[in-house]
């Protein structure tokens, strides 16, 4: 048994009345890569953080070569060989990619040109390909991901620790980011990743981490385990079926007989819009009946934001027509910017829509107690890992927010929903929630259009689907309903990933 | 107006313009880091009461300067220890040091010298004529024959703007001034780099008020710096806070003051409110006009605090 390069044991931490950890073990072996997972809120982020030095824990022991360390600072963890990866981007926007490169490289090595040299000679080992001169706002969501994982590189560790490198991949770059990986792990370094995809971390990983309210419930080699037995750790919940939870079966509602005839709720033609940051709209048709969800695939950065703004009436067409209806609910992929306000609690973001309904009112005065009793039975109803509805959104982990706004957005959406990758950030069970409640939606005789850059969701819960490729969108035939089909359709005639 | 007149114009408007200059200067090293000194008119008014008080001590200008500084630098702070070091916010803490500083340096001086202003006469900065230089036609004398601190903001502009955009410290600085979140999971002490950046404004700060009351008037009065801090803190904006156009900023606002005494000089029948409100009006119309596209630190004024 190889000795580990990194010990973590029995750590804990606490955000206020949360219990984020409470006794996670982590080991990471030389050469292996190591994949973590768990739930929303399991603490898998916690964990990682501690690991790079940005979190101290409460308590536990860190050892680095099997020596008790302190990790009080990112500097102290470079010190010790950890590089981190974060989830949420840790780059200035406003700053080249080269000088968020050198940022931090104290010394000789902060000058830009030896940061260039070093970069370049990284970039040639590893083939991430970047702009160095470009301002990182400028960058689309893949790039900025390959920066973050050059400027871990860049300080040449040995023990990388990514947290969700994935989300934001196309499953082209997420094939290339795990082959790098593994050749990072076969230099003998310790490689550990969090991912919410069980299938994606059980293709790179030689072993596993399964996280749990906070504690390690499960270590084990990638033979040792199936996808059942680690999903069933992950819920805790031992008669928990693996198919219930959407694994497997991607067969889809296909063109349900009979919706064709139900009323038009939503109709654009010949929209088009400039575009912010990517594709804008380039004479867009699309109607959406009630009672049947669209699914609209597509890469980011082709037009979906627009798309999305426009159908939920954020946005006004510069040309083209659209018709939408009253009552629309929008569950927007920036959760961050446009889902919640962060300094105000749970009832107060419920509020925020739902001043606008019936109930909720009298004359310009709120109704804060049936706001509040809205707001509980949201966080009831979804589960939403929060001490009370007076709890403040930015205390919530980013799966704990997008609850909130899913469950909020589908008390909105009397005729239309809108929503724009639901589910990206979010673990299995709660996938399979907001999954079950879109169908439910539909059901109800609510149009749903759902665009996501996760194929296998838009495979999975469209009556139709819709591809988008640089501000353009396509019908995808019924005889074309495959992954492949839909994935070419996708790439349109977008040669980059061509 | 004839070149005689014209020489003492531009004179003026580099006299006037210097202590601009280096409250601006030092004003854009801590905006760039995120900090808005709104209390920076009271290191200018503590620097030149400092300034004062030390070139009598010493009976030497050059000493007043170095008081001047260091009582700047004591207002900077005060502001950097409730604003930066306690998360205050930032506005409400620079007024609060402004109207402050105003308060006690008034307080100090009658205390001092009596209530009705003693004719205090100081020792003054001599100029300082560059040979050479100084013999260029129209703007030698202008530029080359004026108290050292001009020169300090000659040379502070050119070696700021290397800092900020040459070295890796500045690289670090303009980082905490953007996202603070992200310096610091990069390894910068963002405190330390925000306290840091906030003395070094108040200490330039404090020359600024020490060259006002040293280098040309030879006295103090109360309220002598009559808003000075607020229009270098435009000057930061106006010169989109980049060293080099902040101090071409700075002696834009110097010949704008300097302007209308002129036009007052000369008689013309209007109003003299009119000329004075001149200098602003330009600053509106420069603002409006030419900063329109550029883009202030994205956490200018934002209180910071590790979550660690």
């Amino acid at each position: 048994m190889t000795s580990a390069l990194v010990r973590l044991e029995g750590i804990e931490r606490r955000f206020g009345a949360v219990m984020a950890l409470s006794g996670a073990d982590l080991a990471l072996r030389p050469g292996e890569v190591h994949g973590v997972l768990g739930a929303n809120g399991a603490g898998k982020s916690t964990l990682f953080n501690v690991l790079g030095g940005l979190l101290r824990p409460d308590a536990g022991r860190i050892e680095v070569g099997g020596k008790a360390v302190i990790l009080a600072s990112p500097r102290d963890a470079w010190s010790h060989g950890i590089g981190l990866v974060h989830q949420h981007f840790t780059l200035v926007p406003r700053l080249t990619v080269l000088e968020n490169l050198a940022l931090g490289t104290r010394g000789p090595g902060g000058r830009p040109g030896a940061v260039r040299d070093a970069a370049l000679e990284v970039i040639g080992r590893t083939g991430l390909s970047v702009p160095l001169d470009e301002a990182v706002e400028e960058l689309g969501v893949g790039d900025r991901q390959r920066v973050e994982i050059l400027k871990a590189l860049l300080r040449d560790p040995r023990i990388l620790v990514l947290d969700e490198p994935t989300a934001v991949l196309t499953p082209a770059e997420a094939a290339g980011l795990f082959d790098l990986l593994r050749d990072l792990a076969g230099d003998g370094r310790a490689v550990a990743l969090v991912a919410h995809k069980v299938d994606e971390v059980l293709e790179v990983s030689d072993r596993l981490t399964v996280l749990r309210d906070g504690t390690s419930v499960l270590t084990c080699s990638r033979e040792e385990t199936s996808e059942a037995e680690i999903v069933r750790a992950m819920v805790g919940d031992d008669d928990v079926d693996a198919a219930a939870l959407g694994l497997g079966d991607r067969a889809g509602p296909r063109g349900v007989v009979g919706q064709h005839e139900s009323r038009i709720v939503a109709e654009l033609v010949g929209v088009r819009v400039a575009g912010r940051g990517g594709s804008g709209l380039d004479g867009v048709d699309i109607s959406v009946r009630a009672g049947e969800i669209v699914g609209v695939a597509g890469v980011d950065g082709n037009g979906q934001r627009e798309l999305a703004a426009v159908l939920a009436g954020r946005l006004a067409p510069e040309s083209g027509t659209a018709r939408l209806p009253e009552a629309v609910g929008f569950i927007s992929q920036d959760r961050s910017r446009e889902g919640l306000v962060a300094d105000f609690d749970l009832t107060e973001n419920v509020a925020l829509a739902f001043q606008r309904k019936a109930g909720f009112r009298s004359g310009s005065w709120l109704r804060w107690e049936a706001l509040e009793g809205a707001a509980e039975e949201i966080r009831r109803r979804h589960d939403v890992q929060a001490p009370s509805v007076r709890t403040l959104a930015s205390s919530l982990s980013g799966g704990n927010q997008q609850r909130v706004i899913v469950g909020r957005e589908l008390e909105m959406a009397g005729d239309l929903l809108v929503a724009e990758n639901p589910t990206r950030g979010l673990d299995i069970a709660a996938a399979a929630f907001v999954h079950e409640e879109l169908q439910r939606l539909a059901s109800d005789g609510v149009a749903v259009v759902l665009i996501s850059t996760d194929l296998d969701e838009v495979l999975t819960l469209s009556h139709r689907i819709m591809a988008i490729a640089r501000g353009g969108l396509r019908e995808v035939e019924e005889a074309h309903r495959t992954r492949q089909g839909v994935g070419s359709l996708m790439l349109g005639t977008d040669d980059r990933n061509g | 107006m004839n070149q005689a007149e014209l020489v003492l114009f531009l004179e003026a408007s580099v006299r006037l313009g210097v202590p601009l200059a280096l409250a601006a200067l030092g004003e854009t090293i801590s905006e760039r880091c995120g900090v808005i000194n709104i209390g920076l008119e009271g290191s200018i008014i503590a620097g030149a009461l400092g300034g004062a008080l030390g070139a009598l001590a010493f009976e030497n200008a050059v000493l007043g300067v170095g008081v001047g500084a260091v009582a700047g630098l004591l207002c900077a702070l005060v502001f950097a220890v409730v604003a930066v070091g306690l998360g205050a916010d930032q506005i409400i803490t620079g007024t609060a040091v402004t109207l402050g500083g105003l308060g006690m340096t008034g307080a100090i001086y009658r205390a001092r010298f009596g209530a009705t202003g003693t004719e205090l006469s100081l020792p003054t900065l001599a100029g300082v004529r560059i040979p050479g230089l100084a013999e260029i036609p129209l703007v030698g004398t202008a530029l080359f024959d004026q108290a050292a601190t001009a020169y300090l903001a000659y040379l502070l502009a050119p070696a700021l703007w290397f800092f900020l955009f040459r070295t890796p410290y500045g690289l670090e600085l303009r980082a905490v001034g953007e996202s603070p979140d992200a310096a610091e999971a990069a390894g910068v002490r963002v405190v330390r780099v925000r306290f840091l950046a906030t003395l070094f404004g108040g200490l330039l700060a404090g020359v600024a008020g020490a060259h006002l009351a040293l280098a040309h008037t030879g006295t103090f009065a109360e309220n002598m710096s009559a808003g000075r801090g607020f229009i270098a803190i435009a000057v930061v904006v106006l010169g989109r806070w980049n060293p080099a156009l902040v101090l071409a900023a700075a002696l834009f606002f110097g010949a704008a003051s300097a302007f209308q005494f002129f036009l007052q000089a000369l008689g013309f029948e209007v109003a003299y409110q009119i000329f004075l409100a001149l200098p602003y009006l330009l600053t509106l119309a420069a603002l409006a006009g030419w900063v329109g596209r550029a883009r202030a630190p994205a956490a200018l004024a934002l209180p910071w605090e590790s979550k660690r």
